[in-house]
């Protein structure tokens, strides 16, 4: 199980990196998991704005349909359109070619959300 | 992401339930017993590789088998389902159904005929009850006794282009001589079975039915011969792309053999039989929905209960749907009211936006069974 340590982590199992005032958005490892074959994939809009805990994208795997929710607040600045033909991505490099959305924050407070130790420690629960 | 939990739930273990875990089955509860939804190497893995020429073996134990012997058995099974049982001749199969009164669906079965006084029924795992309970009622009719082996029976599928070439060695029986829809008592190390040439996946193969003793042999012995164990998620796939129903979807106690398209096998001159002036008058006043094929030309999986529309208006729903790798996208089975059911500006309403589809027919992907 990957928890990368740069990264910051929500509850619902989603990943956030987070460079100045951009952030990039994905599903972590675990969530890969425990979806299984990642089929199909709905990306948000570009310009779309977000909140904290807003569902904002679809992974859908063989059996399920699955909500993607916002870790930070901001705009969809751009969107990873090669999970389009590659949905796999989620499951294959969930850290890097499975990346879903970057967002353009509008806050910059990180405090709601985990570090990597704190996520670990979640999923030992 | 979101998670479903499921409820602790008190569930029956088939004999195979350690081989699951083994292999990283994700159990999950179906009709009352903890059945794998895949395994370690995923649903789509396990699809694919039925599809592409593997064999596959399935643990479908929770299945029930119901026994029917005795000097009326014919006229009874007769009665009792819709196909014309006195088609069959000794080691013949035929896939049916048990009506109601009403003409709609207690259950698909298949029907085994062992000679003219001794049949086996296979009917589904979450109606065993109910099934088994009409069965018997029906049964104080006639000189028959029905019983119920499912509790002692264990049943395998072995699917896939290799599947005789990987049965062939541990059965004493050439299996060249077993057609499709036939089946032969045969044994396996010593132990009696019946093997069938059917499934429910579109490839050849076939339903091993065996006493429980035997069941972990035999798996051992298929999966060391390079069966792949295949879960419940694939199974469903594989099915859905046949169009190949199932009861809670394509079938259940609202529609009948009319609506489902399944009047090939509701013989209405083979005499009287229960649901059958139902099914009659049904197919005179025409069918209340049509059950239809969509091949989704949008882009989106089209998924059960998803409503179909037909330019903004609500006509029907899918019963199954799936993203299908072989056929390039989504593809779904739906009832549809009449009066569109020829409609080619049919969409499905998938999270609020429309998705363009088009009419097609089932299979959806090339069958593969030995005709």
């Amino acid at each position: 199980m990957t928890i990368p340590a740069d990264l910051k982590y929500t509850k619902e199992h989603e990943w956030v990196r987070i460079e100045g005032d951009q952030a990039t958005i994905g599903l972590t490892d675990h969530a890969q998991e425990a979806l299984g074959d990642i089929v199909f994939v709905e990306l948000p809009e570009l310009d779309r704005e977000l909140s904290i805990e807003e569902a904002f994208a679809v992974v859908e795997s063989v059996k399920a349909v699955s909500d993607v929710y916002s870790p930070v607040a901001g705009t969809v600045l751009s969107i990873n359109e090669s999970l389009e033909e590659t949905p796999e991505s989620v499951n294959s490099d969930p850290y890097g070619d499975g990346w879903i959305a970057k967002v353009q924050l509008s806050n910059s407070d990180t405090s709601h959300l985990m570090d990597a130790e704190a996520y670990a420690a979640l999923l030992a629960e | 992401m979101s998670e479903t939990h499921t409820n602790d739930e008190l569930l029956a273990h088939t004999p195979l339930f350690d081989q699951h875990i083994e292999l990283g089955g994700k159990m999950v509860p179906f009709a009352g017993f903890s059945m794998p939804v895949q395994y370690r190497q995923g649903a789509l893995k396990e699809y694919q590789w039925v599809r592409e020429g593997g064999s596959g073996i399935f643990d479908i134990t929770h299945m029930a088998q119901v026994r029917v012997e005795g000097q009326q058995a014919l006229e009874y099974l007769q009665y009792v389902t819709t196909n014309d049982v006195s088609a069959l001749v000794d080691g013949q199969v035929q896939y049916s159904a048990l009506l109601n009164t009403q003409g709609t669906f207690i259950d698909d079965i298949t029907t085994y005929r062992i000679d003219a006084h001794h049949y086996y029924l296979c009917i589904n795992a979450a109606n065993r009850h109910k099934d088994v309970a009409h069965l018997l009622q029906e049964a104080k009719n006639f000189d028959v006794r029905v019983v119920d082996e499912s509790d002692s029976t264990t049943l395998l599928a072995l699917q896939g282009a290799t599947a005789q070439s990987l049965l062939q060695p541990i059965i004493n029986h050439d299996l060249e001589l077993i057609g499709y829809y036939r089946f032969a008592q045969v044994q396996i190390e010593g132990i009696d079975a019946i093997v069938s040439r059917t499934g429910y996946t579109g490839e050849d193969g076939f339903e091993i039915y065996i006493p429980n003793k035997a069941a972990q042999s035999v798996w051992q012995a298929l999966t060391a011969a390079g069966a792949m164990p295949i879960g419940l998620a694939a199974r469903d796939m594989l099915r859905t792309e046949m169009g190949y129903a199932l009861y809670g979807h394509e079938i259940n106690d609202q529609v009948t053999p009319v609506e489902a398209k399944l009047m090939w096998i509701t013989k209405l001159s083979k005499g009287d039989f229960i649901g059958r002036d139902a099914v009659l008058a049904r197919k005179e006043q025409g069918a209340n929905n049509k059950l239809i094929a969509l091949k989704v030309t949008g882009r989106g999986i089209p998924r059960e209960h998803y409503l179909v529309h037909c330019d903004g208006k609500e006509v029907g729903f899918i019963t199954s749907g799936m993203h299908s790798p072989l056929a390039g996208g989504g593809v779904a089975l739906a009832y549809v009211s009449p009066d569109f059911a020829e409609s080619d500006t049919l969409t499905i309403d998938i999270r609020g936006k429309a998705i363009a589809t088009e009419r097609t027919t089932t299979p959806f992907v090339r069958s593969n069974v030995r005709k």
